[in-house]
């Protein structure tokens, strides 16, 4: 798969963020030292694994760079036993997945981490828990308290 | 001799302590007597499955639950600390559970089991089990723990918990400040229901970094019917991740 990978302004990014969902849940760290909120990168790429562990998951996506070099990027969720009370489980992602992750980008040079991030469909539609019985409700992301929410 | 301990208990409550004072020598031969009443040989009802989490309380933070109000007033050598502090080196990053005064204000569940002679709160977040003793029992010498030893009473409709002997923890009062505690450090709890919902205000003291108690009231409301904690499993490697992730504060 093409994969794309950009960086813009926050405002840029806001409009991109109606088109999904995701709410913060449960805070084991604060995210500004980590991450650079001021800034939001797209990825898109394939999935190549899911730790869905306590105190933080974490989806790993395999991208291509504009530079044309495949980067792994790992894209920071919630605690797993608050996400399962949302519906996830260690399936709702799989290795091989399509996936677009839009979030806050990690601040150590070299390193490609990923916070509070919305996911999608590449094409950005929604993603669903199409893997559990009620395949109506719609992904919900569970990401760190982005610090602009006033935690 | 403590008050409680010249209790008379209702037939029914008799019935009941006696059979958990069997179920605990089961246990662990740990029992050592009934005196879970208050002077009303009645105590008050905070057994279940409680939600802390996000629909129930504002998600902690370094202002929550210390806001600009009710924030602690640090010392010199609080502050000292809190210049020098590196979040890398948080015991948290390598699965150290957290403690009390954070513990209570994580955002997960939190179960209450109540025994004739002591409280049991188990939290989902790392896993985490205190034993609040009622019996009147003392704090062993000279042992210090990540959760300190805690004791309990029972007054009018309240719990009284007072935890001590903590062991030093450089991220002792929360997870978002850098602020340490000490072995000095004391904490108070005081349950209590209204309606439906369990609350509790807490006084954290500690001479050594503190200038004088900080306290923070929040509440819980009952999980949904039938749900029971699951395993928390702290992922070592995941813990740590995300630290590579900051610009390094020493080289």
């Amino acid at each position: 798969m093409k994969a794309l990978f950009w960086i813009s302004s926050l405002a840029a990014v806001v409009v991109l963020g109606l088109s999904v969902t995701g709410f913060p849940a449960e805070a084991h760290h604060n995210s500004t030292p980590f991450y650079d909120d001021t800034q939001d990168v797209e990825v898109i790429g394939t999935v190549t694994r899911f730790n869905f562990r306590n105190p933080h998951s974490f989806i790993f996506i395999e991208s291509e760079s504009e530079d044309g070099e495949m980067v792994e990027w790992e894209v920071e969720l919630g605690a797993a036993v608050s996400m399962s009370r949302s519906g996830w489980t260690r399936e709702t992602i799989q290795a091989g997945d399509a996936i677009r992750a839009v979030g806050n980008p990690s601040r150590a040079e070299g390193t490609f981490g990923l916070c509070c991030a919305q996911l999608t469909q590449p094409d950005g539609s929604p993603i669903q828990l199409v893997r559990l019985e009620n395949d109506e409700v719609p992904l919900q992301l569970v990401a760190l308290v982005p610090s602009a929410a006033g935690d | 001799m403590r008050e409680t301990d010249n209790l008379v208990l209702s037939r029914p409550l008799a019935c009941l302590a006696a059979a958990a004072a069997l179920f605990a020598v089961a246990m662990d031969g740990a029992f050592v007597g009934a005196s879970a009443q208050t002077a009303e040989g009645v105590i008050p009802d905070f057994v279940g499955v409680w939600d802390g989490g996000g629909r129930v309380r504002r998600i902690n933070g370094p202002n929550m639950p210390w806001t600009p109000d009710n924030f602690p007033v640090l010392n010199e050598r609080a502050l000292a600390y809190q210049e020098v502090f590196d979040e890398a080196i948080a015991p948290k990053y390598d699965c150290v559970p957290s403690a009390s005064p954070a513990l209570q204000y994580d955002p997960y569940y939190m179960e209450v089991v109540q025994w004739p002679d002591r409280v049991l709160f188990r939290y989902e977040k790392d896993d985490q089990l205190r034993t609040v003793w009622l019996d009147g029992r003392e704090p062993p010498l000279n042992e210090y723990t990540v959760q300190g030893f805690s004791v309990g009473r029972y007054e009018g409709d309240a719990l009284l918990v007072e935890t001590t002997h903590f062991v030093f923890d450089i991220t002792g009062f929360d997870d978002y400040n850098g602020i340490p505690s000490s072995q000095l450090k004391r904490v108070t709890e005081r349950y209590w229901r209204e309606g439906e919902e369990l609350r509790m205000t807490l006084t954290v003291e500690d001479p050594m970094f503190l200038r004088e108690p900080a306290s923070y009231t929040t509440r819980w409301l009952p999980a949904r019917e039938g749900y029971k904690l699951n395993p928390y499993d702290c992922d070592a490697e995941d813990a740590r991740r995300a630290v590579k992730y900051m610009i390094p504060k020493y080289r």
